[in-house]
């Protein structure tokens, strides 16, 4: 079972005064508690690489926790700003790969990626911008297969997806 | 899934570095934001002399409106700077926003004044040394409030990167021109309105280009 958030609160403000025992229990309830929260956000296999960069960020960053502030919305706040880098890093690393033309070699790995990253927000997006995305980063076509079964040209697709994972990460930043 | 032992080897090698911390204190931003407009402040002063009809009453009503908006906005964007240098989540202050657009009346005045009424202001033109003067040194003087914003937002750990790199050159922009507006004896909204307000959206843009890559963490 989970730490309550005044148990959270009281391990970090006794952490802030150097505990190593309430920073052991803390730490580890945190990890618990992140793992919960990017459960829904990003794959699997990607969970614990950000679990523990945040628990990285939370001991770097202590000090700026104010103890007459609730804990939780605290390690959120970094936990949203961590996941905000993570898709960054991701749409840099697909939008290089995009203008290198070599999208169509993606490996599977990489469209799951996508898609369980970019699937929830394509709402957000024009129709056309979606349907580029969709058709190479998750179906995995070439910017030429895709521009025959969209009808799209195939600088319209390239722009499509560069614009649209641009956007979508934009979203991700601005949001709540 | 529990602790893998890749984090559990990572959860014993920070706690074997813990410390005591002192605290971030949003306070001690704004303190360190206020010394370095004084100091700018002191250093226009040094450079320009200080104009002395500010306290002998000469200055006009326009002088106290510019300077007293400048202030405000330098306010407003220095409070929720400091509040946005701690990580949280919820709703973010719009008082800056406000105030930028209480500002804006200004330029809007001191264009309205230059195109209806050109022959009562003579230090309107885009050619004069004066003007140019006051637009260069505000901005010399929104460095060194920069400066000290981008400090503390390295000591402490936003999250909302773009939104401080714009508070950043709001604060900035404002409090410099304001330091500079001590040493300056034109106090016609027609100079007033543009050649101490344009600081302001010039330093924010700037802030909004330089600021972020050195508050990233």
């Amino acid at each position: 079972m989970l730490a309550d958030e005044p148990t959270l609160a009281r391990l970090m403000h006794a952490m802030q005064q150097g505990d190593k025992a309430a920073a052991n229990v803390l730490l580890s309830e945190s990890g618990l508690w992140l793992e919960r929260y990017f459960r829904r956000r990003v794959p699997p296999h990607h969970i614990d690489d950000l679990v523990q960069e945040v628990l990285i960020a939370l001991h770097a960053k202590r000090a700026t926790w104010d103890p007459s502030r609730p804990f939780l919305p605290w390690l959120a706040a970094i936990a949203r700003y961590r996941w905000v880098d993570h898709l960054r890093r991701s749409y840099r690393q697909q939008a290089g790969e995009l203008f290198d033309d070599s999208a169509s070699t993606d490996s599977e790995e990489d469209v799951v990626l996508a898609r369980v990253s970019l699937d929830r927000l394509f709402a957000h997006l024009p129709a056309r911008q979606a349907e580029a995305i969709e058709l190479v980063k998750i179906g995995g076509l070439s910017i030429e297969e895709a521009s025959r079964a969209s009808g799209q040209s195939e600088s319209l697709i390239k722009v499509n997806i560069h614009r649209g994972l641009k956007k979508l990460a934009a979203l991700v930043e601005k949001a709540e | 899934m529990s602790d893998t032992p890749a984090r559990a080897a990572l959860i014993a090698s920070l706690v074997d570095n813990t410390a005591p911390v002192r605290r971030v204190h949003p306070a001690e931003g704004a303190a360190l934001i206020a010394l370095a407009t004084l100091a700018a402040a002191l250093g226009m002063i040094a450079l320009f002399d200080f104009w002395r009809g500010i306290i002998s009453g000469e200055a006009s009503p326009f002088f106290w409106i510019t300077n007293g908006l400048l202030l405000l906005l330098g306010a407003a964007s220095t409070a929720a700077l400091v509040a946005g240098a701690l990580p949280r989540v919820g709703a973010r202050p719009n008082a800056p926003a406000w105030t930028l657009a209480m500002l804006g009346v200004l330029p809007l005045a001191a264009l309205i004044q230059i195109a209806k009424a050109p022959d009562i202001h003579v230090h309107t033109g885009l050619a004069d040394p004066h003007s140019w003067h006051c637009l260069w040194s505000a901005l010399g003087a929104a460095v060194v409030v920069g400066a000290a914003a981008v400090l503390f937002l390295r000591h402490g750990a936003p999250v909302a990167i773009s939104r401080q790199a714009w508070l950043t050159g709001l604060a900035a922009g404002s409090l410099g021109s304001l330091a500079f507006g001590m040493t300056c004896p034109l106090d016609g909204i027609a100079h007033l309105g543009i050649w101490h307000v344009a600081p302001v959206p010039l330093a924010a843009l700037a802030a909004r280009l330089i600021v972020p890559p050195l508050i990233r963490w």
